[in-house]
């Protein structure tokens, strides 16, 4: 066999597709079989753009001019699927342009399989905006269940530590005759009532630098200075209360249902943690939570009694009426006052 | 559905096997191909792509109502839909798909039937 017969073999039997032009017209001089299948055969004497109809002539001799070479993408339809060829033209022989060969290779499967990673990220991507919001809403349910840093440490060590908080202070509510109301209204009318008391409550224990910590029932126990420390934990505390006392003196003017509450300050040490693990509840334990309960039984119903310790924290801003010496329970002998509105106060609340 | 299907074969190295033999097999049969003659390219890899990875519990869920809508102009037959059914059938058994798997995906596929083929029950 000749070197040009054995030229031709090959060029006939690799899957690249390959034509040879003529310089002068690009007229079809030579084309493999790969080529013949994907573009159809040329007829004799037919030229490039007689067979590659979809290609930009002038784009081609522009290129061919200016860089020697062209390189371009055409898709064509053999049978039903769609081919995406890239076609290069070059001459033969850099010095004589008298030959070109066109080389066109079947990139179909690379455009399938681009296509498909491209549907398959958007997928993944939309899968993981969901997961992100999925996330989000379980942040912010478990930041209903425990204030933030708490939350933050559970996040990150998969546990929450007891921690012993030396000052805090605690603020307890609860409404004179729940019971009997709960037992004469329907279900649904009772926890409206209380969703939109503690919804109140909670906006202004946020305001007052208080934290929420649980409710249970119709009793509402907030506290200040824990998980962050605070120097004014006593008046944030005092400021909320007698803000719950005016709130439902104001609510009462307006609703069917009257509510009166008894609240009880407390201050002293408190530990706060997670407990459970299943359902996990952020909660406080210690004498300050303890002396608010006691106190807030003792206090006469829409007044806020707080233990005389509190006195120098408070007496600036609030009007404190002594109530004496008196026997709580597990406490003994304390001194107790009762927290109104200070002047500053009372004065403002009178303008609305 | 489990998701388990789709991470048991190995999560989208599988899926873009499968979807790339299936393609080549709705493509050239003579019974379903012509639906696909003026379909582009990008789309009907997409929307396998998708139909794929749902049916083996990958991380996309395509609704009745989406299936519905793809398939409405198409005016199918139930032989078009088991003809459907016959290539990936046998797309997966050449993908290696143990055969208690290929029922299951199979019965994903007949369960919306109705769906695909905007038909009430045969």
């Amino acid at each position: 066999m000749s070197i040009t017969a054995i030229s031709q073999q090959l060029l006939r039997a690799i899957g690249v597709g390959i034509a040879v032009l003529r310089g002068d017209d690009l007229h079809f001089l030579f084309w493999n079989e790969p080529f013949s299948e994907w573009f159809g055969k040329p007829d004799s004497g037919s030229s490039l753009p007689d067979v590659l109809r979809d290609v930009d002539m002038e784009e081609i001799r522009a290129a061919l001019q200016q860089n020697g070479r062209y390189t371009g993408e055409l898709s064509v339809k053999v049978k039903r699927r769609t081919l995406v060829i890239a076609l290069s033209i070059a001459p033969a022989n850099a010095d004589v342009q008298d030959l070109y060969v066109a080389e066109c290779q079947n990139i179909t499967r690379i455009r399938e399989l681009e296509s498909m990673i491209d549907s398959y990220s958007s997928m993944v991507e939309r899968n993981t905006r969901d997961l992100e919001r999925e996330k989000e809403r379980v942040e912010r349910l478990l930041l209903n269940l425990m204030p933030r840093s708490v939350y933050e440490e559970f996040k990150t060590f998969g546990v929450v530590t007891p921690q012993l908080y030396e000052s805090v202070s605690v603020v307890m509510l609860d409404f004179v005759g729940f019971t009997r109301f709960a037992s004469e209204h329907d279900p649904t009318v009772t926890l409206g009532e209380l969703n939109d008391i503690f919804t109140a409550f909670d906006r202004i224990a946020e305001q007052f630098g208080c934290e929420r910590i649980k409710t249970i029932g119709d009793a509402y126990l907030a506290v200040a200075g824990m998980p962050e420390p605070s120097p004014d934990h006593a008046r944030a505390v005092a400021n909320c209360a007698v803000r719950f006392v005016r709130y439902l003196e104001r609510r009462n003017q307006s609703h069917q249902h009257k509510w009166e509450a008894r609240i009880g300050l407390g201050t002293g040490s408190a530990v706060g943690s997670v407990v459970g693990i299943q359902k996990y509840v952020y909660d406080v334990f210690g004498s300050a939570v303890n002396l608010a309960a006691r106190l807030q039984a003792f206090a006469s119903p829409m007044c806020v009694v707080a233990p005389g310790t509190m006195e120098e924290f408070l007496a600036d801003e609030f009007h404190l009426t002594d109530l004496g010496k008196q026997d709580i329970r597990s406490f003994g002998e304390l001194r107790l006052m009762r927290v109104s509105p200070g002047t500053e106060l009372a004065r403002k609340a009178r303008q609305f | 559905m489990a998701k388990a299907l789709f991470d048991k074969y190995g999560g989208f190295k599988s899926v873009s096997r499968i979807v790339m033999a299936f393609y080549e097999k709705v493509l050239d049969s003579d019974e379903i191909g012509d639906f696909f003659d003026n379909v582009d390219m990008p789309s009907l890899i997409d929307h396998q792509t998708k139909f794929i990875a749902s049916l083996l519990g990958g991380p996309v869920s395509y609704s009745d109502e989406r299936i519905k809508k793809a398939h409405a102009s198409l005016d199918l037959t139930h032989e078009d839909f088991d003809e459907v059914g016959r290539l990936l059938k046998e797309t997966l058994t050449e993908q290696g798909i143990e055969p208690q798997d290929i029922d299951t995906v199979m019965r994903e596929i007949e369960s919306r039937r109705t769906s695909i083929l905007s038909v009430g029950t045969p």
